[in-house]
């Protein structure tokens, strides 16, 4: 499989890190943010070719800004994997338009399993 | 004979001595007792009586004639009738008393007496003629209707002191209740407020009593729920519990309201009168909302570093080096199955407070249940390798319900069944199929529990004494399985004895046919 661009964004750091650490084998190149207001201009600039996307982030988020990436037209079919530890998570995730979700805790083998599935 | 011409006595010279004879036997045939009292003598003493007079007064006619006839008297001189007797001899006149009399055997009689004075042709008084009737039945029994009617008074004045005290304590737990009170007429008048409605809605007495209560405080109840209630379900469901309003007021702001109605249906004066109880829930609702609020967030904010935690032990797994030890290896997994156990009790305590405040959602679909059972059973063949799973039965039962719920259930029950059991070697689970239901059973051979302890077992954050020493945990997952059950319309009990075991049952309704029906 062709390296793709996958972008994180976390506001908790440590997330963001066991991302990396679990994709780190596959070749693919990791864009880390913390902040969800750097998305928008990020996502301009770099063209990920993945999203995976935190839902409760301070100022905006998750789910704000999935709907901002749907309602631009050069992004609105970017695979974006929502996830979170609320409980509503799944919900919320797929009324805003994720393609998939992945609850925290998550699972080593699932996160990989699903980052190969948007990348297909 | 003209003897009694014209009705009366004709005395004629030639039949005087005759005539007197009859008149004597007349006047002895009498049952009124009769004296006749000389005034003209000292002391008036008395000059004749008739037989009935004797046998009146128990005295021979030798012992009363020239006496006063104060000797009836006895002892007995303060009687202010003999006042009046005093007074109608000295002036010649005629009187009528009721007077306390004695026998000559002592014995108090009744007298009533009429003295009536006889003149001469020149006015004075010669005489006085005493007719005496015994009145002591009559008088004994007008003293005892005065006993009764005293006595009658004394109970009527106690029973209203007593339904005063009553009413009195009534009204004043009526006034501490810390729950609104209204009275209605049938025409939805108020009859009465306590204090704590009062003081709810801020309005007072004045501005409430005797208001319909649709024009109380500006309209500001005339809530169309209310009039629901009221008009519509009162009638026909009496009473009603727990009937939940909201409404915006105008002072107060919005008031989230629980409230009961009853409609007096005993005959008498308060019949039809409608009890209205309100309780304002406004600040409770709003309370289990931010205690739900914050298990939210606490629970979000605490898996949060719990999946950096899993990730990096998942990292470390991955990686393992070739060369580590086996105490390496198995320390590395247990690290993971605690954080695991972490993450369990951190849902269900959000699970507990959902369920509390009735906020967990049932997402009910159709499913293959025995299917469910055996994918359970498989999951948790896996994690407990000590204990064996043997499944007896089957129910070939499609089910509509939360099947993440019930599988909750069972993982819980299968859990403890190992847990309470460290020295057994194996749990049962049998399913069947009974009536409209299937009904799962968890048999373990473990330690059992005791009466006291089955009673409580489905609380909350309910351990038993001797357990919570050897096994740790919150307590609340048997409840969350008491509480899932119910809300699938189920039931969820227990038979155990302690040193032999316990069987977990449930039931759940299919509420759907059978698959080879289907």
């Amino acid at each position: 499989m062709k390296h793709k661009k996958i972008l994180i964004c976390d506001d908790d750091e440590g997330i963001v890190d066991v991302l990396e650490l679990f994709l780190e084998d596959t070749g693919h190149t990791i864009i880390p943010e913390f902040n969800s207001l750097n998305l928008k201009t990020l996502i301009q600039n770099e063209k990920p070719d993945l999203i995976i996307l935190d839902l409760w982030m301070p100022v905006m988020s998750g789910d704000q800004i999935l709907r901002m990436i749907r309602n631009t037209s050069e992004t609105k079919d970017l695979p974006v994997i929502v996830m979170s530890a609320s409980r509503d998570g799944a919900d919320i995730a797929a009324a805003a338009g994720a393609n998939g979700y992945i609850a925290k805790p998550f699972d080593f083998d699932n996160v990989l399993a699903m980052v190969d599935k948007y990348l297909q | 004979m003209n003897t009694f011409g014209n009705g009366k006595f004709n005395i004629s010279g030639e039949s005087v001595t005759e005539d007197f004879n009859l008149l004597t036997q007349a006047l002895d045939a009498s049952i009124s007792g009769i004296i006749i009292t000389d005034s003209l003598l000292p002391d008036n003493p008395i000059v004749y009586c008739n037989q009935a007079f004797e046998h009146m007064t128990g005295y021979d006619r030798a012992e009363i004639i020239g006496h006063n006839c104060r000797f009836l008297q006895a002892d007995d001189r303060g009687q202010k009738e003999r006042e009046i007797l005093a007074a109608a001899v000295s002036q010649g006149k005629e009187c009528k008393v009721e007077i306390r009399n004695y026998r000559k055997n002592g014995e108090l009689f009744w007298n009533e007496l009429f003295m009536s004075p006889v003149k001469n042709s020149s006015g004075q008084v010669t005489h006085f003629i005493g007719v005496q009737n015994e009145v002591t039945t009559r008088k004994k029994a007008e003293q005892d209707l005065r006993v009764q009617k005293s006595v009658m008074e004394k109970k009527i004045e106690e029973r209203t002191a007593e339904l005063r005290d009553s009413e009195a304590f009534l009204t004043s737990i009526i006034e501490t209740v810390r729950e609104g009170l209204l009275v209605l007429d049938p025409d939805f008048n108020v009859i009465s407020a306590n204090y704590h409605f009062l003081n709810t809605f801020k309005v007072s007495q004045e501005e409430t009593v005797g208001k319909p209560l649709y024009e109380l405080g500006n309209h500001q109840w005339d809530i169309p729920k209310l009039k629901e209630l009221l008009i519509k379900i009162l009638p026909t469901n009496n009473p009603v519990v727990d009937f939940e309003v909201e409404h915006e007021f105008p002072h107060i702001g919005k008031k989230l309201m629980l409230l009961n109605a009853y409609r007096v249906e005993l005959e008498g004066q308060y019949k039809d009168q409608i009890l209205l109880a309100i309780e304002d829930i406004t600040d409770r609702k709003e309370i289990e909302r931010r205690k739900d609020d914050f298990l939210s967030i606490a629970s979000h904010e605490l898996k949060t570093p719990l999946t950096t935690i899993k990730g990096y032990i998942q990292v470390l797994e991955k990686g393992v080096p070739a060369d580590a030890s086996d105490k390496y290896k198995t320390t590395l997994g247990k690290v993971a199955s605690y954080v695991d156990r972490l993450n369990n009790l951190i849902a269900e305590l959000l699970d507990v407070s959902r369920i509390q405040t009735g906020n967990i959602e049932l997402h009910k679909l159709s499913f293959d249940f025995d299917a469910m059972i055996h994918e359970a059973i498989e999951g948790m063949r896996t994690s407990a390798t000590q204990h064996e799973i043997i499944l007896h039965g089957s129910t070939n039962s499609q089910v509509v319900g939360d099947e993440s719920h019930i599988i909750q259930v069972i993982n819980n029950l299968l859990s403890n069944a190992i847990k309470y059991s460290p020295d057994a070697e194996k749990v049962e689970v049998n399913i069947s199929n009974v009536s409209e239901y299937v009904k799962v059973s968890v048999k373990d051979y473990g330690l059992g529990m005791t009466a006291e302890d089955k009673k409580k077992v489905f609380e909350r954050f309910f351990r038993s004494g001797e357990i919570q020493k050897r096994f740790p945990g919150m307590g609340i997952g048997l409840y969350i399985c008491d509480q899932i059950i119910k809300n699938h319309g189920g039931t969820l009990w227990v038979d155990s004895e302690i040193g032999k075991g316990s069987t977990f049952s449930f039931t759940v309704p299919k509420k759907s046919s059978r698959k080879d029906e289907a």
